[in-house]
Parts: structure tokens; C-alpha cells; sequence
């Protein structure tokens, strides 16, 4: 079988990105891009008339002392110059690549083979990645700008309550173009790459976890999942029989509700031998399920004046499909990676517990229906490993040994007086206002850091750092202490280049993951949500959902 | 000749298109093209469709490796096999124990597109198709579009009565 489609698709996508790289190269572009980011535009502004300004008042000055006019420095490039160039390289690299292989499927004759296959799915790589580009450089920043804009008349910013942010944006566009114009057949192909590129954002998370955070996350997560996760299989086990549910419906439902929603399901299905009506009530439901929390949770998490480490553990637990657990994550927490980050964990920590459930439902099925075929144990533990987990934790130590980052990067090297200068140490202002919050913080720990803070103008220790950060999140704090607890974690925290660097592809990989994610839910699979697996789903789900945000709320503080 | 065989069969088509899937609106169809039909005369094409929503039903699974999901894709695949199977060799039987000639055939994707292009391909006379489904019934939701047959269908069809 031939893969490529022979379209010009692929050549015009790879033109009109390279046409856009031109435009933000030359400056033809500005005044959309200044429409589109007004705070950075005057910004830039600003800085070009002081610039202007003062090497005007040294010419004057070197005229009115008879020396030479001195050499005009060049301008520090601003954000506004950060976005643009951002923006034409990338378009342009893509947009050459495009280019060039569209140009390539264009003048050869396909022929079946791997070359064939691996071209054929440029193209719909193209058309999630243009419609990325759209959402995450146009639609994400003029929905803020109208959230901002009617903040005064509504009284709240609907834009970030209502998470109108570039990952929220990506999904539904794809939704829509796969329910409303169908995915054209020379995208088929490459729009499956999206969980290839998911996956690859997850491993890529691992060099952003210092060993003291994935430890406690880790041990956060596991108490959590294991809770809940086991929890929620043993009440749908337990609900199935006694609502006449079969027991190859009850089997596969308790892993879909219980674990990581569709992938467990698609798991268990052939261990509990579930019937093709059982798998499209069950995955219905989960999907069903999933999107409404993908868009519900965010708000509530904005509403409740949830954190991220809160928002990460809450999503990771009580979101049904771990799909939708990256997307309301980065629906929260768009132009950070601090909740994905807590939300991914959960997310790992679950995919671990597949293996463990699987074998548990296979025995259950096994005991309760005659005729059943055994499990090999070893075999199922082996083949539902999730092998890029591995890449994860590889990242993870690579990172923590310092391949990635300066060494000493989450040792805390940037705490020590020689990194702090002195015009970072607290002004007096600052020890002031942390001096009047002192009594608030009643915790010793957290009251002890403070002092210590006070003591030394700066923060000493990493884990002065996270205490402080946690002290900073504290109701009733007025607002010139939580300046001074920010300006001292600015002063001691340092990102490297290529953490920064890692930070921005990781947002990338999950903006096309799930962009293409979304072009994979249909609206006639949600609408076979129904049967027992819906009532027993619903009622599982939303006492889980409810469940872990109690115990979040009650139990989990802000940072870890 | 001619004149005796059309008084024998009447207005019994030579071909008739039968949809069906096994829910009991489909054995009202099934109960409807076999009174309709005349053995020696008519045969009757059993349409089978797989509804394309399927499709969409392994879409997100992101987390599973590639052995997990041809498992699964095998075993959905399994399923879908096992249930056609039953339906097609149901209506075989019933069509042969009166001496009906009966043809399968399965298709994939929307019901109203699948059966237009049945009806054309085997030269349908008549379309013979269950009742919609009542309203809070339990099923799979994938409905024949009646406006799509009664638009797209060159030849007449039934609607077997709901019980």
C-alpha cells in the first residue's frame, strides 16, 4: 500500500509559514504583532525612545565638549523583538522543511516502502503544526487581550477563568475539524503522530524535576493514585455485579474509571474479554467524562485560587483520561510548566498502576467466569510496561547529574552569597514588610526561614527556597511582603539556556500532542457513552473528582 | 410465460435489500422482507454495517505501546467479526428455511451511506428497514438518516411498524 497522497497541501502549508517567517524578519508584520501584544510593543517602544534619547544627550554632550560623537550602541533586544524572532525562525525552519519534502511528494512517484510511509506523514505533522501556530501565536494572545479589555465591564477576566488559552483553543479546533470538516486524507496519516510527540513531551519533562521534587511528588502521587486509583476500581467492581452489569462491562469499565481512563480500557479489554457494546458504552462514558473535566476543571481550579502543585495533584487524580489530564494542566497553567509538571507525575504514577490492575482484573475475571481463559502474568506486567517512562527517568538522571544544566543547578549553587550580588539582597522596604508578616507565620519550619531571610537578606538554601515560596502563597500576607519573598526567589533561582530551552519544546510537543489529540475525539464515540458504564462512570467519576479535591484542598500544600 | 410468473410472485421484488443488525427493530425488518419475498424469485441481500464511530474509539490512547493497542485493535476487531457473524448466519438461516436465497454483505462505515451504495451495487427493488429506535432505548447511536434514504434511494423502501 501507498501512504503519500500526491496533494499540494503539504508545499502551500510549508509557503505560507516560510511567507510568515518574511514578514516577522522584515518588520512587515509589526503592526499585527503590536496589536497583538500592545504590553510589549510599548515596552519596546519605551526602550527605543530612552534609547534614543540618552545616545542623543551623548552626542550633544560630545559636541558641547568638542570630542568626537561617540559609537551608538545597539539596542538590547525587548520581548516585542523576542516574540517576532521566535516566531520567524520557527516558521521558517518548519516552513523550509515543508517546503521542500511537499515539493518532494509533489515530483517523485511513491512507491510502498518505509520512505513512503515516513513521508506521507509530513503532511498532517504540517497541518496540526499550522494550526498550532494559529492558536498559540493568534488566537491565545487576542483572547487575552479581550479578556482584558472586558475585565472592566464583566468584572472577570473571561478569558482566564474561561482557560481561552492556546492548549484549550488547540483542542477545540481540532474537535471541530474532525466532527465538522472531517481530517482531509492526505493529514490522516500524520495527525496519528500526536501521541508519538505527547509521549516525547513527557520524557522531555524528566530534565525539569530536581531529585528532592520527583521524590516528593513521586511519594505525593503514589499515596494519592493509590488511594483513589484502587479505590475507584474496587467500587465500579463492586457496584457492576449488583447492578447486573456483566462482568466483562464491569472488568473493563473499572479499569477505564479507575486508572487512566481510554488507555486502560483499550488495556483490559481483551483480558476481561469485553464485548465491542461493553468497550463503546465504556470508552464513550470515559470520553464523555474527560472533555467535560478538561474544560470544568481549570475554572474551578481559578475559582478555588488553586496553585499548581493543588491544581497538578487534583487533575492527576480525578480527571478520568490521562489525555485530558495534560490538557486541563496546561489549560490551567498555560505559560508555565510548574502544574504539568505535578499533573505529568500523577499521570506516570498511574500508568504504572496499569500493569498491577490488569492483573488484578484478569484474576477477577477469571475466578467469576467460567470458561475464561488464564492470564500469563509475566507476560501482561512485561507487555504493559510503559517503556517511555523509561525515557523519563533516563532525562531525569541525565539532568540531575548536570548534562543539561550548569552543574549544581538544583543543588542550590545559585543560593550561595558569591551568586547573589549585592544589589539583589533585600532593601530595607523588603526586610520591613517580611519583619511585620512574621507573626502571621506560625508554622516554626516556615517561621524559622523567614527569620533566616530577614538575617541574611537572601535566601541561603534550596529548601529555604521552597518553604518560602509555600510562606508566599499564605492568605492575609500583604502584598509588600509577597513582593519581598518574590524578589528574594528571583534573586537566588536561575534557569540555564537549555532548560529555558527545554521548557519552550516541551509546550510545543504538548500544543501539537494535543491539538492532534483533539482531531482524534469524535463526538459519535462521546455520544456512545450510555448504559450501565454511564450511571456507574458518573457516579464513580464525580466521587473521585470531588474525593481528591477535598483531600487536595485539606492535606496538600501549595509547594512542595 | 412471463404473464404466469407475475401472477405467482405479484409485486415481489427480485431483490431485495434488507438491513439489518440484530436489535428488534431490525427482526421487525427481517420478519417483514421474508413476507415479502417469494421463494425461487426473490433473494435477499442482508446488509451488515459496521458503524464508522469505531473509528474514533481507540483515538486518545496515548499512554499504551504499540503491542497493547494491536491487541486491542485485534480483539475490537474479534468482537465486531463474532457479532457480524452471528446476525449474517441468523439471517441465512431463517431466509433458507424458506427456501429464500440469501447474500451477505458487510460493510463499514455510516448506515444511510452504506445502504444507498448496497441498493445501487446489488440492484435493489425494494428497501426493506427496521423502525428508529424508541426514544430512551438502550443502544449503540448509530441511526439510519431516513431524510438521507428517502433523498437518496432511486427505488421504494419500507419501514417495518415498531411492535
Amino acid at each position: 500500500m501507498v501512504y503519500t497522497h500526491k496533494s499540494p497541501a503539504l508545499l502551500v502549508i510549508g509557503i505560507v509559514m516560510l511567507a510568515w517567517g518574511w514578514l516577522n524578519q522584515s518588520g512587515t508584520a509589526d503592526g499585527l504583532q503590536a496589536w497583538l501584544h500592545p504590553g510589549a510593543y510599548k515596552e519596546q517602544k519605551q526602550a527605543v525612545e530612552k534609547h534614543q534619547a540618552a545616545e542623543k544627550a551623548a552626542a550633544d554632550k560630545a559636541v558641547a565638549e568638542g570630542k568626537p560623537a561617540p559609537e551608538a550602541k545597539a539596542l538590547k533586544p525587548g520581548k516585542f523583538d523576542d516574540v517576532k524572532r521566535g516566531q520567524a525562525n520557527f516558521a521558517t525552519i518548519f516552513g523550509g522543511l515543508f517546503t521542500a519534502i511537499g515539493l518532494l511528494i509533489l515530483l517523485m512517484k511513491p512507491k510502498e516502502g518505509h520512505l513512503d510511509y515516513y513521508i506521507s506523514i509530513f503532511p498532517g505533522m504540517a497541518f496540526i503544526l499550522s494550526i498550532a501556530f494559529v492558536v498559540r501565536w493568534g488566537l491565545d494572545p487576542m483572547f487575552a487581550n479581550w479578556g482584558k479589555a472586558a475585565l472592566p465591564t464583566l468584572g472577570w477576566d473571561f478569558a482566564k477563568i474561561l482557560n481561552l488559552n492556546y492548549v484549550v483553543l488547540g483542542i477545540v479546533i481540532g474537535m471541530v475539524v474532525v466532527n465538522v470538516f472531517r481530517i482531509p486524507g492526505w493529514a490522516a496519516n500524520g495527525v496519528r503522530t500526536a501521541r508519538f510527540f505527547l509521549k516525547t513531551g513527557v520524557v522531555l519533562l524528566g530534565t525539569l524535576y530536581s531529585a528532592a521534587e520527583l521524590a516528593q511528588l513521586g511519594a505525593l502521587s503514589v499515596v494519592m493514585i493509590g488511594i483513589f486509583v484502587l479505590g475507584s476500581v474496587w467500587l465500579v467492581l463492586l457496584a457492576g455485579p449488583r447492578m447486573g452489569a456483566s462482568n466483562s462491562m464491569t472488568g473493563v469499565l473499572s479499569s477505564g474509571v479507575g486508572v487512566c481512563g481510554v488507555s486502560a480500557a483499550v488495556a483490559a479489554s481483551p483480558v476481561v474479554n469485553a464485548k465491542a457494546v461493553d468497550i463503546a458504552f465504556t470508552l464513550g462514558t470515559i470520553l464523555l467524562w474527560g472533555v467535560l473535566c478538561m474544560f470544568i476543571f481549570p475554572t474551578i481550579g481559578h475559582l478555588l485560587g488553586m496553585g499548581p502543585v493543588q491544581f497538578g495533584a487534583w487533575a492527576g487524580t480525578g480527571i478520568l483520561n490521562s489525555a485530558q489530564v495534560a490538557g486541563a494542566a496546561l489549560a490551567f497553567d498555560p505559560h508555565g510548566i510548574q502544574t504539568l509538571k505535578v499533573a505529568e507525575i500523577f499521570n506516570i504514577t498511574r500508568v504504572l498502576f496499569l500493569p498491577i490492575i490488569v492483573v488484578w482484573l484478569a484474576a477477577w475475571y477469571v475466578k467469576r467466569e467460567a470458561g475464561a481463559q488464564k492470564v500469563d502474568l509475566s507476560q501482561v506486567l512485561i507487555a504493559k510496561f510503559p517503556v517511555f517512562v523509561l525515557g523519563f527517568l533516563g532525562l531525569f538522571i541525565l539532568s540531575t547529574l548536570g548534562v543539561f544544566a550548569p552543574a549544581g543547578h538544583y543543588q542550590g549553587k545559585y543560593f550561595s552569597s558569591e551568586q547573589v550580588k549585592e544589589d539583589k539582597l533585600l532593601k530595607e522596604k523588603d526586610l520591613a514588610a517580611l519583619q511585620a508578616a512574621l507573626p502571621k507565620v506560625t508554622a516554626p519550619a516556615d517561621n524559622k526561614a523567614l527569620q533566616d531571610l530577614i538575617a541574611a537578606r537572601k535566601v541561603s538554601t534550596r529548601d529555604q527556597d521552597v518553604l518560602l515560596r509555600g510562606v508566599a502563597k499564605m492568605e492575609g500576607l500583604d502584598k509588600g511582603a509577597k513582593d519581598a519573598l518574590g524578589n528574594a526567589h528571583k534573586a537566588a533561582w536561575h534557569d540555564s539556556k537549555i532548560i529555558k530551552a527545554y521548557r519552550d519544546w516541551i509546550a510545543w510537543l504538548f500544543a501539537f500532542g494535543l491539538t492532534g489529540l483533539g482531531m482524534q475525539i469524535t463526538v459519535a464515540s462521546i455520544k456512545q457513552a450510555g448504559g450501565k458504564p454511564l450511571i456507574i462512570g458518573s457516579v464513580v467519576g464525580l466521587i473521585k473528582a470531588v474525593g481528591s479535591l477535598i483531600v487536595v484542598l485539606l492535606f496538600v500544600r501549595e509547594f512542595i | 410465460m412471463a404473464a404466469a410468473r407475475s401472477m405467482s410472485t405479484g409485486l415481489a421484488p427480485r431483490t431485495l435489500l434488507l438491513a439489518h443488525h440484530g436489535t428488534s427493530g431490525a427482526e421487525q425488518a427481517a420478519a417483514l422482507a421474508l413476507s415479502l419475498a417469494v421463494p425461487g424469485h426473490t433473494r435477499i441481500v442482508h446488509l451488515y454495517v459496521v458503524p464508522d464511530f469505531w473509528e474514533g474509539m481507540q483515538g486518545d490512547d496515548w499512554l499504551n505501546n504499540a503491542w497493547t493497542r494491536d491487541a486491542f485493535g485485534r480483539h475490537v476487531e474479534g468482537q465486531l467479526e463474532a457479532d457480524a457473524r452471528e446476525q449474517i448466519s441468523s439471517v441465512a438461516e431463517r431466509c433458507a428455511g424458506q427456501g429464500i436465497e440469501c447474500t451477505p454483505l458487510l460493510r463499514y462505515g455510516k448506515p444511510a451511506e452504506c445502504l444507498l451504495a448496497a441498493a445501487r451495487e446489488c440492484g435493489a427493488e425494494l428497501v426493506v428497514i427496521g423502525p428508529p429506535r424508541p426514544k430512551g432505548t438502550l443502544g449503540l447511536r448509530s441511526r439510519m438518516d431516513l431524510d438521507q434514504l428517502a433523498r437518496g434511494l432511486a427505488v421504494p423502501f419500507m419501514v417495518a411498524t415498531a411492535r
